[in-house]
């Protein structure tokens, strides 16, 4: 459990950074390819929302693999949330994903990164832009800021590639009906219900101002998906007028979006 | 067999565990600037390869390398000659 | 001292049963080829593409795509191995081995004990003759019988597969011969000099 003090928490200096356990406590099942994997780390100093883990898998072979995953929980919640997509020929997401058990462990490292980072304590309208797994790290911001119930202005423009992929679909529509001061734009890829309502193919140019925060009101903008992703739409925000200072990217290996 | 490596080119987000072994302030959000082109960025916004042997982190405008890390089982290596400076 | 903790039922895609005199210590057998880079992939069209042996300030040889492709081809069946421990067995290769290219220049005896190898994009790697002569390293120019893809070097890539794969620098322009022996793109930063998988020599210090 961390208490978020100051709004200069990013630049503070960090704890000596080293692998910890983590044991897995419970699975969620998001969507037929994604689960969220709720874990005890022993040694868990917190967490700011936006920052990652490294974790690392050692096979009785001797055989070992790494990857990092954004934090998905927010620092108020006891367990440490992964939200982990199974990638084709993913050997460490198929592993997470499909072998899994409640009670298994592994090796964890972190919290890592201050500069993909956003408290309630930064002010201004929070705008965050999804791409397929890229939600992982916003939704601890937008969990973090549902926490602590901050009144300010808050848009989620999420890209997935059909309704099914939707990750944490009902709870960010729980969200949504809650708090008249957040809203979530859904944006569908590839297949889109009949009388689908939300926007129909990729978050392009012309949905940003649509949906989004005019450039005067300085909006922090979190951007974070798949490179091609992260790409584009840092080049519209930026065309459209919006600060790049104010435009912050995560970019995340092979997701669906 | 993966044909597009630029899929694949991820920040300096994703070194944050290996520079972090490094240096005692946060670094992903250290602006650093680019020798060669004088642009200066946050260490996050960098384009990391090479991600499997260590990082080597390359300026987002010009592709000049601005840092370079290695972690052996005989030490840790960092090197920064393509950076004029980093500021926390 | 801290035991490192084995995650219940994982196991590596990497094929348990391979020949154990195939994969070096430490190494896991792979299927699939990565790609690991140090820099964007060059974008090199072949007409614009040179190739260059160089010896102090003098030039030994140029070949435009043309005229190496005219050069003696060889073609290769071998295993490749990554510091990042995969390996991949029974790879196909052809280009020029470094012997023709000797040839090519004249040269009964290569210049000098060592070589510098530098690529489009400024990688550098640092070789020993004595690791190249012999039909011990090529200038490859196909992989499994095609023009081997920019993410893999193409359109040429040194190749050494003896040592570690680093060494195998990919879009390769120049090769310099060299003195006294100077350290490349990664053993200058903490990769071992030489780079034996059979000695497991990853580090510098191994």
């Amino acid at each position: 459990m961390t208490v978020i003090e100051t709004a200069a928490t990013a630049a503070a200096p960090v704890r000596r950074l080293a692998w910890q356990l983590a044991r897995v406590r419970e699975i969620v099942t998001e969507t037929y390819r994604v689960k969220s994997l709720m874990l005890d780390v022993t040694s868990w100093q917190g967490h700011l929302p936006g920052q990652h883990v490294d974790i690392r898998l050692t096979a009785e072979d001797g055989y070992q693999a790494q990857r990092s995953y954004s934090i998905a929980s927010p620092p108020e919640d006891d367990l440490l949330a992964l939200t982990v997509e199974r990638v084709e020929n993913g050997e460490v997401s198929r592993y997470l994903v499909d072998d899994l058990r409640a009670g298994d462990q592994f090796e964890l490292r972190g919290p890592i990164g201050g500069y993909f980072v956003w408290t309630v304590a930064t002010r201004g309208p929070l705008w965050l832009i999804a791409g397929g797994s890229g939600i992982a790290p916003l939704m601890a911001m937008l969990r973090h800021r549902a926490r602590r119930k901050l009144r300010a202005p808050a848009l989620l423009l999420y890209s997935s590639r059909s309704l099914e992929d939707v990750i944490y679909r009902e709870e960010l529509d729980m969200m949504a009906r809650g708090d008249p001061h957040l809203r979530v734009v859904h944006a569908l890829t590839r297949k889109q219900p009949q009388r689908w309502m939300g926007h129909w193919g990729r978050i392009d140019k012309a949905l940003l101002p649509q949906a989004g925060f005019p450039p005067s009101q300085n909006a922090r903008i979190y951007v974070c998906g798949s490179t091609p992703f992260v790409e584009d739409v840092s080049r519209f925000l930026v065309e459209l007028g919006h600060d790049p200072l104010a435009v912050k990217t995560e970019r995340f290996g092979p997701s669906g979006e | 067999m993966t044909e597009n490596v630029s899929d694949l080119v991820l920040d300096g987000n994703a070194a944050g565990g290996l520079l972090q072994e490094i240096f005692v302030p946060e670094i992903t959000s250290a602006q650093i600037e680019c020798e060669a082109c004088g642009s200066t960025a946050a260490v996050g916004t960098l384009h990391l390869y090479a991600a499997a042997m260590g990082a080597v982190l390359r300026c987002s405008h010009c592709d000049g390398i601005l840092m370079r890390a290695v972690h052996t089982a005989h030490g840790r290596w960092l090197e920064m000659k393509g950076a004029r400076y980093l500021r926390f | 001292m801290h035991e490192t903790p084995i995650s219940r039922g994982f196991r590596s895609r990497r094929q348990e049963q391979t020949p154990k005199d195939r994969v070096p210590p430490g190494q896991y057998v792979t299927t699939d080829f990565p790609v690991l880079s140090a820099g964007p992939t060059p974008q090199i069209k072949v007409e614009n593409w040179n190739f260059a042996l160089q010896l102090g300030a003098s030039l030994l040889g140029k070949w435009n795509w043309a005229e190496f492709e005219a050069l003696p081809q060889t073609t290769i069946k071998t295993d490749i191995h990554c510091v990042t421990k995969w390996s991949k067995l029974d790879t196909t290769w052809q280009g020029v081995t470094f012997d023709d290219l000797l040839k090519a220049v004249g040269m009964a005896e290569p210049p000098a004990g060592y070589i510098m190898a530098h690529c489009d994009g400024g990688y550098t790697t640092n070789v020993p003759v004595a690791d190249l002569i012999g039909g011990k390293g090529m200038i490859a120019t196909r992989y499994e019988g095609l023009p081997i893809a920019p993410a893999h070097g193409g359109p040429a890539r040194l190749l050494v597969p003896h040592l570690y794969f680093w060494k195998s620098a990919k879009w390769i322009r120049r090769i310099r011969f060299m003195e006294r022996d100077q350290r490349g793109f990664w053993e200058s930063l903490g990769y071992h000099n030489y780079g034996d998988p059979w000695k497991e020599q990853r580090y510098d210090g191994d």
